[in-house]
């Protein structure tokens, strides 16, 4: 299936800089179309219809099937002094794009997926939390989130409620910002840049911000592993494997506040590829 | 061939020590996937394999007592398939209309059988004890051509997929072929309870040469 044109309206992350080094070449896909890129000098992607976008942003390199893109949301943590950022690479996921990212906005899972790490089955109850939609913006905030974690972040001792705010700015990308354990006033910032291959298979860039002095890279990478691998192992078991965005499909509670809003979204804007449509049930 | 379990009567899909009691497995029955799953009471479920909540595999669940409990959000189910509590909600009675689709299961002759209609449940005389369950690649399982590779001295049918059979080296036996859409089949086999150790391995030897046979015939 064609993709749906707010699909294709924007910018995709298809790897970080450093993953292109001078001299690179190297086949890869975006949105069911086979892509090139090289780096001689400065980057090239090319489609099918020859030359196609291409910045580098955030850590990664970014293009669009799009003649006419939207521009690539803001992100100005990106700019400020003290931030760490650390790349978890590239995970390939057989689901939709769209699956991950709603798992990703899920705090109800944490007691029962990452057990002992992000939550603990005695403090499973989800609060109510704030969503809204900014019009201006074209974005999602799930704000007030509040959780019981026992280990909410490679810097963090002993079990803590965490405040989290979530924004979806992109359907492909979302952003955790997470009480930073050991700055006060600060947040610190978890996100995934996906990269939809196939309707029901992806890449999963991910990343994380932070200020953190006491641990290394790979101390920072593997706690950000060890909770993707979690996930995925989810994620490649829901069925149907393509998000299904009709309220008929799975059936929400108040905890779900986030994902209902963002499959309302998705809807708004016309969105149907990797998702299911309801006449496929039997 | 299209095996839509609702299409078919009764299916077997495993044999009955497949899933033990406080666990739960996952099969593929004609086109349909399934969590098979069998609660502390020794009671075996077959449930559509979709939690109704997020659609995750509900074969990952857990077994508490004789509820499923589902490993996305734990939302526990019980033996009806109705969710009974919401662990982000601890104080809300669930509604009642959030349900698993369940079919019917039974146990008979070793197997495990699961139906979603309402023809009556299979009967078979006798105490059996589970065998061997194999993988075969066959695109279009079926038991009367899968038993034309084998010498029988008696077949008598027990169901389009299974029948209990007489062979000149093994004795009784009943023979059951679980088709698994594009993915194959499953070859389930149990003897007389009454079987002995060395039965049992010359059966199950039996049934590995039988399988032999077949994909070596289709490869050709």
């Amino acid at each position: 299936m064609t993709p749906d044109p707010f699909t294709l309206s924007h910018w995709y992350a298809i790897g970080r800089i450093e993953d292109f080094p001078n001299g690179y070449k190297g086949e890869h896909r975006i949105l069911s179309t086979d892509i090139a890129v090289s780096h001689h000098g400065e980057l090239n992607v090319t489609g099918p219809e020859g030359s196609m976008g291409v910045q580098t942003r955030y850590g990664h390199v970014w293009t669009t099937l799009s003649r006419d893109p939207r521009p690539l949301y803001n992100m100005p943590e990106f700019e400020e002094e003290g931030r760490r950022l650390v790349t978890a690479g590239a995970i390939a996921v057989r689901c939709s794009g769209l699956r991950a990212v709603e798992n990703f906005l899920d705090m109800a899972h944490f007691p029962f997926v990452h057990t002992g790490i992000l939550g603990v089955e005695e403090h499973a109850e989800v609060e109510k939390y704030d969503v809204s939609m900014e019009a201006a913006g074209d974005e999602i905030w799930a704000t007030k989130c509040r959780f019981f974690q026992p280990m909410a972040a490679a810097a963090a001792e002993g079990g803590q409620v965490i405040e989290y705010r979530y924004r979806v700015a992109h359907p492909y990308s979302t952003i955790l910002y997470k009480t930073c354990p050991i700055r006060d006033g600060h947040w610190d910032l978890i996100g995934l840049f996906i990269q939809p291959t196939e309707e029901d298979e992806c890449i999963v860039h991910s990343f994380v911000l932070v200020f953190d002095e006491h641990n290394t890279d790979t101390d920072l990478l593997h706690f950000q592993q060890n909770i993707f691998l979690q996930d995925r192992m989810v994620l490649e078991n829901q069925v149907p494997n393509k998000l299904p965005i009709d309220p008929r499909w799975e059936m929400p509670t108040r905890a779900d506040a986030s994902s209902i809003a963002y499959r309302r979204w998705l809807k708004s804007h016309g969105v149907t590829w990797s998702t299911t449509r309801f006449e496929k049930v039997a | 061939m299209d095996t839509d379990v609702s299409q078919v009567g009764w299916m077997p899909v495993a044999l009955n020590n497949a899933v033990q009691a406080g666990s739960a497995i996952r099969v593929i029955a004609g086109t349909d996937d399934i969590a098979l799953w069998r609660g502390k009471d020794g009671v075996a479920h077959a449930w559509e394999n979709r939690c109704p909540h997020r659609g995750m595999r509900l074969s990952y669940g857990t077994v508490c007592g004789n509820r499923l409990r589902c490993l996305y959000h734990g939302w526990i189910y019980d033996g009806s398939g109705t969710c009974v509590a919401i662990p982000a909600h601890p104080d809300l009675t669930p509604p009642q209309t959030i349900k698993v689709r369940t079919y019917r299961c039974v146990e008979a002759g070793a197997l495990i059988w699961i139906s979603d209609g309402d023809i009556s449940a299979p009967v078979i005389d006798g105490h059996w004890t589970p065998c061997r369950s194999l993988h075969i690649a066959v695109a279009m399982p079926d038991l009367p051509e899968i038993l034309k590779w084998t010498k029988v001295n008696s077949v008598r049918p027990l169901s389009t997929y299974a029948a209990d059979v007489a062979l000149p080296d093994q004795g009784r036996l009943i023979l059951a072929v679980h088709p698994m859409g594009s993915k194959g089949a499953m070859l389930h086999c149990a003897l007389p309870a009454s079987a002995r150790r060395d039965s049992l391995l010359s059966a199950s030897h039996w049934l590995g040469e039988l399988r032999s046979r077949i994909e070596q015939a289709a490869v050709v």
